[in-house]
């Protein structure tokens, strides 16, 4: 079962959730950001172009514009595999674990793997990011010396950054999974 | 010195909303008391109040000084912009929270105070919400 929503991020930029239910203990939920956009590339371009053409006036070395043009279509091919995520994946299954996969514009994917036995609970954290106070889901780990201790904090959905009705969604179906997969644990 | 600027500001207002009207269109022209005009009123006061102190510091205040200002509020900007990570546990507890002693819960009290763990707060938010919201669409 798949089920498609439209949501937005903290900017105010639109988002995609999908939803696929694959079973009662296995749900992915995929979130995509919007695309690299003409204009914001165009922009860029131009301003690197113009002030490369400016220091060229000033330093009538030609070697300049070709250094402009060569760093524009690095930086462009770096940020696209690198920086420019398109789209951000939760795969959740009872009793395995947690997977989160990252897919990059250029094509990359770079998947993370957290097994149920580490994962102590899903939650919604509020934190200070830049000027703002923004909602955030992550996986608290459990700390392998004390039995209520939190070792770690693994943020989810870094880059998409989506606001709170998006979160409450996926925090639910998360929930709903972690209650089930405690009541099969505990049961001998 | 306070009434003379009360006696300006109003009158600039008014020649300020005057202004913005548009042509042709006999909305209220009078220059009656509203309250929105009053709040226009202290903001232009207060805005004018402080680019007043600030030319005043800048006349008086000497060079070196100046800079060291600019300096330090880009300091303050920088310090600000280095808050916990979003993955440092900071966000989540500390050292006190950790070592908060359980106190028993006593009847017909007031609960004593404590720091409640993340989980909780989170199925209290988000979770119990939609309890309510089903039982009062099941009662409608």
């Amino acid at each position: 079962m798949e089920e498609e929503r439209s949501f937005s991020d903290i900017c105010g930029g639109r988002l995609a959730l999908q939803r696929r239910y694959y079973s009662p203990s296995c749900r992915e939920f995929c979130l995509s950001c919007p695309r690299l956009s003409l204009r914001s590339l165009t922009a860029v371009t131009c301003t690197v172009w113009l002030a490369a053409y400016g220091l060229f006036t000033l330093c009538e070395n030609s070697m300049i514009l070709s250094a402009a043009i060569f760093i524009t279509l690095l930086g462009l091919l770096g940020y696209l595999h690198f920086v420019k995520i398109d789209q951000e994946t939760l795969l959740i299954i009872d009793s395995l674990g947690i997977q989160m996969t990252s897919s990059y514009a250029s094509g990359k994917e770079s998947t993370t793997f957290i097994e149920m036995g580490k994962v102590k609970d899903v939650v919604i954290n509020e934190a200070i990011y830049m000027q703002k106070v923004i909602y955030y889901l992550c996986i608290l780990l459990k700390d392998p010396v004390e039995p209520h201790g939190i070792s770690q904090v693994v943020p989810v959905f870094q880059s998409s950054k989506p606001r709170l009705d998006c979160l409450i969604e996926v925090y639910r179906s998360c929930q709903e999974i972690l209650a089930h997969q405690k009541t099969t644990s505990t049961s001998p | 010195v306070p009434a003379s600027n009360c006696l300006t500001s109003p009158n600039l207002v008014i020649l300020f909303t005057e202004c913005l009207k548009p042509q042709g269109k006999m909305v209220e022209n009078s220059s009656l008391p509203l309250p929105e005009r009053a709040i226009y009123g202290f903001a232009l006061f207060l805005s004018s109040q402080f680019g007043f102190i600030l030319y005043l510091m800048w006349a008086f205040i000497p060079e070196s000084w100046l800079n060291y200002l600019v300096t330090g509020y880009v300091l303050l900007f920088g310090i600000n912009m280095s808050t916990s990570p979003l993955n440092s546990i900071h966000t989540i507890t500390d050292s006190y929270a950790q070592n908060q002693q359980q106190k028993k819960y006593q009847e017909e009290a007031i609960p004593a105070l404590r720091d409640i763990p993340i989980s909780e707060v989170n199925q209290m938010f988000f979770l119990a919400t939609k309890e309510l919201q089903l039982r009062a669409k099941l009662k409608n």
